[in-house]
């Protein structure tokens, strides 16, 4: 199993500063590739995509510092995004209101610019 | 990054509808994660599981069902922090099934 | 050791080995117990654990089924009210009811005819567990899991389940600590009906977006105590 050291245990420092939220309902968002290795929450079919924030969730301890033990934060921003299927997968979708939702970290999202994009 | 696990949008046969009974080991198990990840011990959290299993290679996860892979990702993780280790699980688990076959000429 | 289940449909090509469902055999379920039980005996002699706690932990875990979820879909049939809470904060309608949901959150998505809504955990197997308890081993599978994401449709129609072509589908990726319980409609013909009677329309399935809920005419509408003894 792929053994990474677990930190000894540290006081959380006083000042550690959330991760977000960056984002509002209704911004447009990308996902990036922060080609990070172990655990991630993130699935590769929705990098690169651009999608719509449509709930912030709350704020969270990161999972992937949480599966290597990691407990003491900073917490991240939760978000709910939106995407258009046929914005995942190419092609006309079966219906073109289909689409996908689903829960993404701040840090793995860009701001789109909803004029240039 | 993706890994084996991380499946969704690839080709895949038909939905496999079965409904198989959830066993009393498989709660056994479960119980056993909740309780060491709870508020008064911390020892294993599920998001070190999923990083168990996510790390066991192709053919271990594939091999191993559902809450197989969840328990032998407990017993790693376990051993990771110096809980217990692999030879002491095995000792325990031969003394197990030593009980269960009921040999007289093994009994401790 | 382990088996894989096999389908067994007439027409259906064989499965993909690495799809089938990985289901153990009588010789795995035994070496699963040999196993727990030398886990718990370790962590019972370092002090860690109390076989006690473990039981009553097995109990909370076999608490929750299909019924909670049922209620609070019920409720939210009967109550326009107590749906506008739920939608809004779906952990403290819950509540209410006296019904602990232990996750972070319940997002509680609601079928229109305009939008049908479908769950899945792409990544592994995040389900309500706190309130539907444990999930069926098809949403585990790798054919769920991989194929719901891009082809929604279609894995509804192996569940039997055709949408009109006007309403479209959400599918939600249940990939943090939200977890979610789909909404359906109420069934029609279900005017009057109390909130008991209305519980049980609601089906496991249509609380994940696989099938739709129990039909009057599917099910019988129960009596109510007051019915069968006047």
């Amino acid at each position: 199993m792929d053994r990474r050291p677990v930190p000894p245990a540290i006081t959380p420092p006083a000042t550690a500063r959330p991760f977000g939220p960056r984002f509002d309902i209704g911004d447009l968002v990308r996902v990036i590739d922060l080609r990070k290795p172990g655990h991630v929450r993130t699935p590769d079919y929705v990098i690169g995509h651009l999608g719509e924030v449509i709930q912030r969730c709350g704020l969270f301890l990161n999972p992937e510092d949480l599966s290597v033990g990691i407990t003491h934060g900073p917490v991240v921003a939760l978000y709910r995004v939106r995407f258009p299927m046929a914005e995942l997968w190419g092609g006309p979708a079966r219906h073109p209101r289909d689409t996908l939702c689903i829960e993404l970290y701040d840090h793995w999202l860009e701001p789109v610019d909803k004029v240039t994009r | 990054m993706s890994g084996y696990h991380d499946i969704g949008g690839l080709p895949a046969g038909p939905i496999p509808r079965v409904e198989l009974p959830f066993q009393h080991w498989e709660k056994q198990a479960e119980a056993i994660r909740n309780l060491l990840g709870d508020g008064s011990r911390r020892l294993v959290s599920l998001d070190e599981i999923r990083r168990g299993f996510e790390s066991f290679g192709l053919d271990k996860y594939q091999a191993y069902s559902f809450y197989r892979r969840r328990l032998e990702a407990m017993i790693d993780t376990l051993q990771s922090k110096g809980l217990l280790t692999r030879e002491e699980f095995e000792r325990e688990l031969a003394k197990v099934q030593r009980r269960w076959t009921g040999d007289p000429c093994l009994r401790p | 050791m382990r088996t894989h289940d096999h389908d067994h449909s007439q027409n259906q090509s064989p499965l993909h080995e690495h799809d089938a469902l990985v289901a153990e055999d009588e010789a795995g379920n035994l070496l699963g117990q040999q196993m727990v039980d030398a886990l718990q005996a370790i962590l019972v002699r370092k002090g860690v654990l109390s076989p006690g706690e473990v039981g009553l932990e097995i109990q909370k875990l076999e608490a929750p089924g299909t019924h909670l979820g049922a209620r609070i879909v019920a409720r939210a049939w009967y109550d326009p009210a107590y749906r506008s809470r739920l939608l809004r904060d779906g952990k403290s309608a819950a509540a209410e009811l006296d019904i602990k949901v232990g996750e972070a959150q319940l997002v509680v998505v609601e079928n229109t005819p305009a939008e049908h809504n479908v769950v899945v955990c792409t990544l592994c197997s995040c389900y309500p567990r706190s309130i539907l308890g444990q999930p069926p081993s098809w949403y585990i599978s790798k054919a769920y899991r991989a194929r719901t994401v891009r082809e929604p449709a279609a894995v509804l129609a192996e569940f039997g389940l055709y949408l009109p072509d006007d309403t479209a589908i959400c599918t939600h990726d249940s990939t943090a600590d939200m977890r979610f319980l789909v909404l359906p409609m109420r069934p029609t013909g279900t005017e009057g009906w109390t909130c008991e009677q209305l519980s049980r329309l609601v089906t496991r399935d249509s609380m994940i977006g696989v099938a739709q809920p129990l039909s009057p005419d599917a099910h019988l509408a129960p009596k109510t105590a007051a019915e069968e003894h006047p």
